[in-house]
Order: C-alpha cells, then sequence, then structure tokens
C-alpha cells in the first residue's frame, strides 16, 4: 500500500515537473485582451538571417493599430514541413491562424483546397499594378487573387569576375558560351578543386527550378497555358534535359556531385571559391559578399544563359501572404498584410533581412541602388522570373517530375522515356484538376 | 482437468488487454484498410470508394514496385550483415578479457545515437567534397576524383546499408549476448572433454542453443528494417531517381506531400501484409523448432 502510494506521489511529481517546463517552454498566458482588441495570429516560415526587424516591425504595427495584437508564431525553415502542417491545421479547420506566409507553389492548391480567402475586395487590380506582374500572376488561380507577393526570389547566374577577367571571356548569354568559357578556365587554372558549373540536382523542389531553367531557356514547357502535356515532350523539353545531364557526363564541367547538390551545398562550393559558374537564388549574393568571404568583390551576377532564344527563363520562388478562410477578422489580417507589404516595410525588409520586394517602384528607387547596388541588375531578371506551373495539384505533378528528371541525371534512364513515363503519371492528375 | 470458471476468468482478465490493443492497433489498421479502397485527397473534396482501384494502380506503377524492390533488398542485406558481424562481436565480447566491460559499453554507443544525428553524420562523411571518406581515399592515392556515394544509383543504397549496420549492430550484439549468457557453462566443459574443436562447438552448441533468441533478433531487425525511413529520408530523401526510395519513403510522400490518402494507404496495406508474412513466416520456423525440441526429449 505504501510503496504504491509513494509510485503515485512520484509520478504526480513527474508531472507537475513536466507541467512546469511546457509551461516555462511556451510563451507563457496569452496577454490579457483589453475589450475591443483583436488578435491576429501570423504564421510564417523561419526567416533566414536575422529575425529582429520583422519582429520590430510588428511592434511598430501595433504601435499604429492599438486595437489589434499580432502573434507571430515562426514554422520550422524546410518548406516541406511547412506545407505539412499547414496542410494539417487548416484541411482540421483547428488551425486558429490568421495570416499566413506561403511558398509560391501553393497557392493555387490552398485556395482550391479552400484553405484561403480571395482578397479581389481589399486588393483591387489598381493596387496589384504596382506589384511585378508575374508575382501577381503567381497569386491568381481561376481569375481571383488570394494573397499579395510580399517577397521574390529568381534563379540567377552567379560568376567569378575575376577568373573571366584572367582569360579576357564576357559573360555567357547562352549555355555553349558557358561551356566554352568554363573550360577555357579549367584548362587554364590547373586546379583539380576547381569546377566548371555548380547546380542544384538533388531529387527534390529544386531539382525542378533548375531543370525549368533549362527547359524554358530552350523554349520547352511542363504543361501548356491550355493545360496540355504536349510541350512536355516536346525535342524542346527532351534537349534541355539531355543537356543538363552532358553537363555531367560529356563536357564535363559539372562534377557528378551536382546530382546531390542543394542551395547550400552549391553555395559552399561557390563560396570557397572552387567554382567558375553556379545557379542559385539571390540570397546567396549577400553571403558572397559578406566580410571574410574567400569572393568577397570577385563575384559577378548575370541572367541564366538560354540556349540562343534570348527569352528570360528565371524560375520564381518568393513568399506571399493570405488570409485563411476561418479567420475571424479578415479586416484586421489585411490592415497587416498591407502594412508587410508597403513599400517602406518592404524597403526595410530588403535592407536589413535581405528579402527582395515585389513592388515595381522600389526597382526604380534611386535610394535603394545606394545601398544595394546589384538591385539596378537584378530587377529586370526578376521580374522576368516565370511561375512553375500553377495547379493546384502541384505536390503530385513536382513529385513525378522529381523522380524522372532525377532518373535523366543519374544516367538511369534517356530523357525521352523518362519524359514519356512523366506525361502517363501526370495525365490522370490533370483529369483530377478538370473535374 | 482446468474446472470451467477458472477458464471464465481467464478470459474476463484478458479484456483489459485485449481492448487497449482493439483501440491502438486493430481499429487504425482497419482504418488504414478502410482508406485504402478510397480515393481521397480532401483538400479538393474528392473523397469516393473506388474498391481495389489503388491496387490496381499501385500494381501499374514502375515506382511502386521500385520501392518494393529497395526495402526487401535494403532489409534482407542489411538484416543480413547485422547479424553476421552482430554475432562476431557477441562471441568475442562473451569472452572473459582485460577491458571487457568497457568494450561492452563503447560498443552499445552508435545504438544509443538518436538516428537522425547518425544519418547527417554519415551524410556528411560520405559528402564528396568535404567528406572524410573522399579525403582517405583521395590522400592515399586510390582516387583522383571524389566519389560522389550518395548520388550514384548503385552506390547510394550500399552507401545507406552501412550506415544502417553500423547504427543497429549494437542492437544485435546486446541481444545476443544476453543469449549466450544464458547457455549453461557445463555443455562447453562437456564438449571439451569430448574434444570437440572450436568449430564444432560453435556449431552442435552454440548456435543451436542460440538459436530462439536469434530468431527473435532476426524477426525485430526485420520489421524494423522493413519500414526504414529515417535515416535514408535525411541522408538521401530516396533519391538519386528513386534507388534510395523505400516503401515508408514513397507513402509518405504520396500521404503528406501530394495529400493522396486513399493511395497512400494502399503502400500502408502493402507494407502491412509485407511485415505479417515475414512475422508469421518466423512463428512458424519457431513453432516448428520447439516440436522439434519436444520430439527430440520424449
Amino acid at each position: 500500500m505504501t510503496s504504491s502510494a509513494s509510485i503515485l506521489r512520484r509520478v504526480g511529481l513527474l508531472w507537475c515537473t513536466l507541467a512546469a517546463l511546457l509551461a516555462c517552454s511556451s510563451s507563457g498566458p496569452p496577454p490579457a485582451v483589453e475589450p475591443g482588441t483583436v488578435s491576429l495570429v501570423f504564421r510564417h516560415g523561419k526567416i533566414s538571417g536575422d529575425p529582429r526587424p520583422l519582429q520590430d516591425l510588428i511592434r511598430r504595427f501595433e504601435a499604429e493599430n492599438p486595437t489589434i495584437r499580432v502573434r507571430s508564431e515562426p514554422l520550422p525553415s524546410s518548406t516541406d514541413q511547412q506545407h505539412q502542417i499547414y496542410a494539417i491545421n487548416l484541411e482540421g479547420g483547428s488551425g486558429g491562424i490568421d495570416v499566413l506566409a506561403m511558398d509560391v507553389i501553393w497557392i493555387a492548391e490552398f485556395s482550391r483546397a479552400g484553405w484561403i480567402r480571395p482578397l479581389n475586395e481589399f486588393f483591387p487590380y489598381t493596387a496589384q499594378a504596382s506589384f511585378l506582374p508575374n508575382t501577381i500572376e503567381a497569386v491568381t488561380y481561376r481569375g481571383r487573387v488570394f494573397a499579395v507577393p510580399w517577397n521574390i526570389d529568381a534563379g540567377l547566374l552567379y560568376f567569378r569576375q575575376d577568373l573571366l577577367e584572367r582569360y579576357d571571356r564576357p559573360p555567357p548569354r547562352t549555355w555553349s558560351e558557358l561551356v566554352e568559357t568554363a573550360r577555357i578556365v579549367l584548362a587554364g587554372e590547373h586546379n583539380p578543386r576547381l569546377y566548371g558549373f555548380i547546380w542544384q540536382g538533388r531529387q527534390y523542389e529544386g531539382l525542378i527550378c533548375n531543370a525549368l531553367e533549362f527547359i524554358w531557356g530552350n523554349g520547352g514547357d511542363i504543361l501548356t497555358t491550355d493545360r496540355q502535356l504536349t510541350a512536355l515532350t516536346s525535342p524542346a523539353t527532351r534537349n534541355a534535359l539531355a543537356f543538363m545531364r552532358d553537363l555531367i557526363r560529356t563536357y564535363h564541367i559539372s562534377p557528378s556531385l551536382v546530382t546531390t547538390a542543394d542551395e547550400e551545398t552549391s553555395r559552399h562550393l561557390f563560396g570557397n571559391g572552387q567554382a567558375v559558374f553556379t545557379r542559385n537564388w539571390p540570397y546567396a549574393w549577400t553571403m558572397f559578399e559578406r566580410a571574410g568571404s574567400p569572393v568577397r568583390g570577385k563575384v559577378g551576377v548575370y541572367p541564366l544563359p538560354t540556349f540562343g532564344n534570348d527569352r528570360l527563363a528565371s524560375t520564381l520562388g518568393g513568399w506571399q501572404l493570405g488570409i485563411t478562410r476561418d479567420s475571424r477578422h479578415p479586416r484586421e489580417a489585411w490592415r497587416f498584410i498591407e502594412f508587410l507589404t508597403s513599400t517602406e516595410v518592404q524597403k526595410i525588409l530588403t535592407v536589413q533581412v535581405g528579402m527582395l520586394p515585389t513592388r515595381r517602384a522600389l526597382y526604380e528607387d534611386p535610394g535603394m541602388f545606394a545601398t544595394q547596388p546589384h538591385l539596378a541588375r537584378l530587377g529586370p531578371i526578376l521580374a522576368g522570373a516565370r511561375p512553375r506551373p500553377v495547379t493546384p495539384f502541384y505536390p503530385m505533378v513536382s513529385q513525378v517530375l522529381q523522380s524522372e528528371f532525377s532518373a535523366v541525371l543519374a544516367g538511369l534512364r534517356d530523357p525521352e522515356t523518362a519524359l514519356r513515363s512523366a506525361q502517363l503519371q501526370l495525365e490522370p492528375v490533370l483529369r483530377l484538376e478538370a473535374r | 482437468m482446468r474446472d470451467r470458471s477458472e477458464i471464465h476468468t481467464g478470459y474476463a482478465l484478458l479484456v483489459p488487454a485485449l481492448a487497449v490493443l482493439a483501440v491502438v492497433a486493430i481499429y487504425p489498421i482497419l482504418g488504414l484498410f478502410w482508406l485504402s479502397l478510397r480515393q481521397r485527397i480532401l483538400p479538393f473534396g474528392i473523397d469516393a470508394f473506388i474498391g481495389l482501384d489503388n491496387f490496381r494502380l499501385l500494381v501499374q506503377t514502375p515506382r511502386f514496385w521500385n520501392s518494393l524492390g529497395v526495402t526487401c533488398y535494403f532489409a534482407v542485406l542489411s538484416v543480413t550483415l547485422e547479424v553476421t558481424l552482430g554475432l562476431s562481436i557477441a562471441l568475442l565480447l562473451a569472452r572473459r578479457f582485460p577491458g571487457v566491460g568497457w568494450m561492452r559499453a563503447v560498443i552499445l554507443l552508435p545504438w544509443a545515437i538518436p538516428t537522425v544525428v547518425t544519418a547527417k553524420m554519415w551524410d556528411w562523411m560520405y559528402q564528396p567534397e568535404l567528406g572524410i571518406l573522399n579525403y582517405f581515399l583521395r590522400a592515399s592515392g586510390l582516387t583522383t576524383e571524389p566519389v560522389n556515394w550518395l548520388g550514384t544509383p548503385s552506390l547510394a543504397i550500399h552507401a545507406a546499408i552501412v550506415a544502417d549496420v553500423w547504427k543497429t549492430t549494437p542492437f544485435v550484439v546486446i541481444l545476443l549476448l544476453a543469449g549466450l549468457a544464458l547457455i549453461p557453462s557445463d555443455v562447453y566443459r562437456a564438449a571439451s572433454l569430448d574434444g570437440a574443436s572450436p568449430w564444432q562447438t560453435f556449431r552442435h552448441i552454440t548456435l543451436p542453443l542460440l538459436r530462439p533468441i536469434l530468431m527473435v533478433v532476426v524477426l525485430f531487425r526485420m520489421i524494423d528494417a522493413l519500414r526504414a525511413f529515417d535515416l535514408l529520408y535525411v541522408m538521401t530523401s530516396g533519391g538519386p531517381a528513386d534507388t534510395t526510395e523505400t516503401l515508408s519513403i514513397y507513402a509518405y510522400k504520396m500521404l503528406f506531400q501530394t495529400l493522396q490518402f486513399g493511395y497512400g494507404s494502399a503502400i500502408g496495406v502493402v507494407m502491412f501484409m509485407l511485415v505479417a508474412l515475414v512475422s508469421l513466416f518466423q512463428l512458424w520456423v519457431g513453432r516448428r523448432d520447439s516440436r522439434r525440441f519436444v520430439r527430440a526429449r520424449s
């Protein structure tokens, strides 16, 4: 009897400790809400870099809008995990989320699922016109706008200015020029640890972004605007994929390690001075140029090459702000989104966090070029970036393509077989969308 | 002869355990089977009974057969290596020599490390540019080009198996050490009096007496290996070109990334059957063994 009582006491003690720990780890009880105040929950992926500027901005918003309180809840930085958390919370209807930051590829899915609300009443065409048109295209599904573009990303070509100058080569405009330049530099340098061109070929979403840039640069595509797969099996798409494989296997300017590389691997290699060219998002620029970086002052940035058709072919990325359907305070949520996407706040986020703005005016603002000189060159590339296929079934499309493209790079299937297999798998997905 | 009320009491005492099992195991499994018969993509309002269509689609999908093959290959090869290696280490550690206590403790370390940490650790060691494996290969002049362990289709799965063997062999060692400790020392003494060679002792005494625990070890490891997820997901996420995509990684991608609950559950059902089949086979072998044992004694 006594022993069981003592066990009970111990268990009780354990529970108390656990409860105390939990109480410490959470941010305490929710702040007492005065009558008339509205409390918003804002969920977003962890900000890469300094989180303080965003916190300061939220405090400033609260000071300007004394009746609104904002609780910001950062999610893990992996986009797959964020997607999973949103899907479970929003489908379960128990999210308690008002404002959320979404990856550009989720907009169609989230709007079709009814998880986010259309914003046309708040965000009319006249207001949309001050944003970069491609970012508006990416947040529009079936004629309605579902989010406001917060920041923009696009694939860029980084190159070693010093090496190109040493061999008197201009930055490449076409892929064959890139291959030629890389070969000349590699032959001249005799450095076994120097690679020609590093990109992202790991089996993940980044592979789709990279592959689309080659495909678009050759005039190919995955889905045509009328939702057909005809472009997928076209020679243009096929040759673009074959070229990616040949960069590794025939031209030997990309090492086989690109088939496992993601953005960070690429950034480390180029940042260590181990590559002549690399493809990456704009965030890499800040890393290359920061104090102590071996390549500081030696890096040039340029639009990605094409196969000679002179069209810009960067994949569009970035984060968008939307309001959940279940939010009980859409009006206040909109005030918050309006604030976060305002010209002034975008300027602060660009300078302090390195998040590139979606408002057109900022790319024409001479004040911005003074502090961010590379913005002048990036503007046209960002404005020309193309969204990935806008479909609610994008995750399925991406899963199929990731596996087939990876098989081509690994040399397991030739591009024709892989693309035909992708077509077979994607047809049922498109039929689902047509329902 | 037991009396009737005793049997009734027995059943009554079983009820709580059965109730718990029903809630935590049987209900979810039935739920899985039910879901696998539906096309269900909830976010898009698609939810319909489609009979066996998911399974029909499954058998037509090369990616499914690929993941089934990867799963079996991974499970059979890693368990074989783990048991062979684990048995050798256990036989060594069962002897008495100075420092054996320390050795036993040290050998358990890999098992104590969380799988995700193990996976990240090996990921770095395999890294083509910065990894220690390529550093040694290059320093010894064996290769000039770095080997892309996790990016080459034929290498990636084996690289993952090595990491898995490193991590789980200690588990096999602990269980087999316990099994070896149970073998009475007088049978060994009798064997040495009869002049048995070490190999004969191992073949005709150690191995048969260790057999029951060996079966349990293989069963546990097989069930675990057939569900392999975390190690592979962290190291390769199934790539390159799905060559390391096991059934559970495929199911995860279909369930939680593309939200196809019906199709994903069908993959789950196949995994369940696979594990059930292996367990039944082991049970059958175990029963046969114990029957033989009884017959041999009588």
